[in-house]
């Protein structure tokens, strides 16, 4: 089983939408995990079924037993983050605001101060319109993604495909350079790196792959809107050959992107023409690198 | 040599652990000895964030030469470990531990 992790460093590239078209040329064989949960939007295209779910639990909050507390304030007074707030004569926690850090269980009198885990959202297993799975998650109001969510993403999903005895786990990898990107590349087998010619676009791609560079994983790239600006896809271009990253593909400004985004579809159900054959060779790039016969 | 595996067992024949951070368990095999122990590291794995430097860090602990992992630790694991001076060997990810071992023996790693 293989691990193809796509990322892009800068958001608005097409990571989404290419990683949506490679699961459905991909079909049975391949298990999808979204583990861009910040702004996940996956399931805008493969229409997930939401079959099982289960809560998920990461840092913690304080709570605030108001049967033992004496409303001294000393919990408020050294909150660095003005979490407990006065409402109606009670302490309150605002979890909103509280950081879980435990500072004003330490300093109440009376012990009255608890950290409890905090429930920041849900993952789910579904089955999508591919024929396959899609392991995914949804953050409440206010939570962060992290590396221990894109953990359990990626190790349910590769569970599913050892289970299933699947040649392909993809995953649609978080933006940036932090905590759930490192994640999301520990482990990979191939990383597919998504840009644009712009020069935030050529910035990020140097910024993340110096990361993939760290993880020793062989990496190739799609250069997206390739047209828009010449100057900097030849940049691009022999940033690729200097770093040995395979150079996937360049695919031209296509407003198909948008049309198919539009009504919840992906670019190859969408499209006939040049742009779903350039996906489709891309995809079979892929394959053939990764050294699994179709 | 004291050498360190990421597993996700506990036995010769436990399959590795690709990832470093949030690795279920470190081998440690010392070959003088000839002792291998067993490290539960899934304390770490389960740490919203920084799982990479809290894990080299329990490593430096047990104080390995060297460490034989699936592609290598991430930016912050990897600034912790160059100051360890732990040698790094990679590329161990799909292998089990026992395979891993003679891998590094015969150089390929």
């Amino acid at each position: 089983m293989k691990e193809i992790v796509i990322i892009s460093g800068k958001g608005g590239t097409g990571k989404t939408s290419l990683t949506a078209s490679f699961a459905m040329l991909g079909g049975k064989d391949v298990i999808v995990a979204d583990c861009d949960v910040d702004a996940a939007d996956m399931h805008l295209l493969l229409e997930p079924d939401f079959q099982d779910s289960e809560d998920f639990y990461s840092g913690e909050l304080a709570y605030i037993k108001q049967d033992q507390c004496i409303k001294c304030g000393k919990c408020a007074d050294v909150c660095r983050f003005d979490a407990i707030p006065i409402i109606n004569t009670r302490y309150i926690v605002d979890p909103l605001s509280c950081e879980g850090c435990g500072y004003c269980a330490r300093v109440c009198p009376t012990n009255a101060i608890i950290n409890k885990s905090l429930n920041v959202g849900k993952w789910y297993i579904s089955n999508i319109k591919t024929g396959s799975t899609m392991v995914h998650a949804k953050l409440g109001i206010g939570a962060d993604n992290s590396g221990k969510l894109v953990a359990k993403v990626k190790s349910e999903a590769k569970n599913i495909a050892e289970e299933e005895q699947k040649d392909f786990v993809i995953v649609d990898g978080s933006p940036g350079v932090g905590c759930p990107v490192v994640s999301s590349l520990s482990g990979a087998s191939f990383v597919v790196l998504v840009t644009e010619p712009s020069v935030s676009g050529l910035h990020d791609l140097k910024r993340v792959y110096e990361l993939v560079n760290k993880f020793n994983i062989k990496a190739g790239c799609i250069i997206n809107k390739s047209d828009i600006n010449q100057k900097v896809t030849v940049e691009i271009e022999n940033f690729l050959e200097k770093e040995n990253i395979v150079h996937l593909a360049s695919l031209p400004y296509n407003e198909d992107f948008t049309k198919a985004m539009t009504i919840g579809q992906t670019i190859v159900e969408y499209s006939n023409g040049s742009l779903k054959q350039l996906i489709t060779d891309s995809w079979n790039n892929i394959l053939n690198i990764v050294n699994i016969k179709k | 040599m004291k050498i360190a595996f990421t597993t996700k067992g506990k036995t010769w024949d436990s399959p590795m652990d690709p990832r470093f951070g949030r690795t279920e368990y470190f081998l440690i095999y010392d070959e003088e000895k000839e002792e291998l122990t067993h490290y539960d590291n899934r304390d770490s794995a389960n740490e919203a964030h920084g799982a990479g430097p809290k894990t080299a860090q329990k490593l430096f602990e047990f104080n390995p030469d060297i460490l034989i992992t699936g592609n290598g630790p991430g930016g912050n694991a990897a600034a912790v470990l160059e100051k360890t001076g732990i040698k790094i060997l990679v590329g161990a990810g799909d292998m089990t531990v026992k395979e891993a071992y003679n891998a590094y023996k015969k150089g390929e790693l």
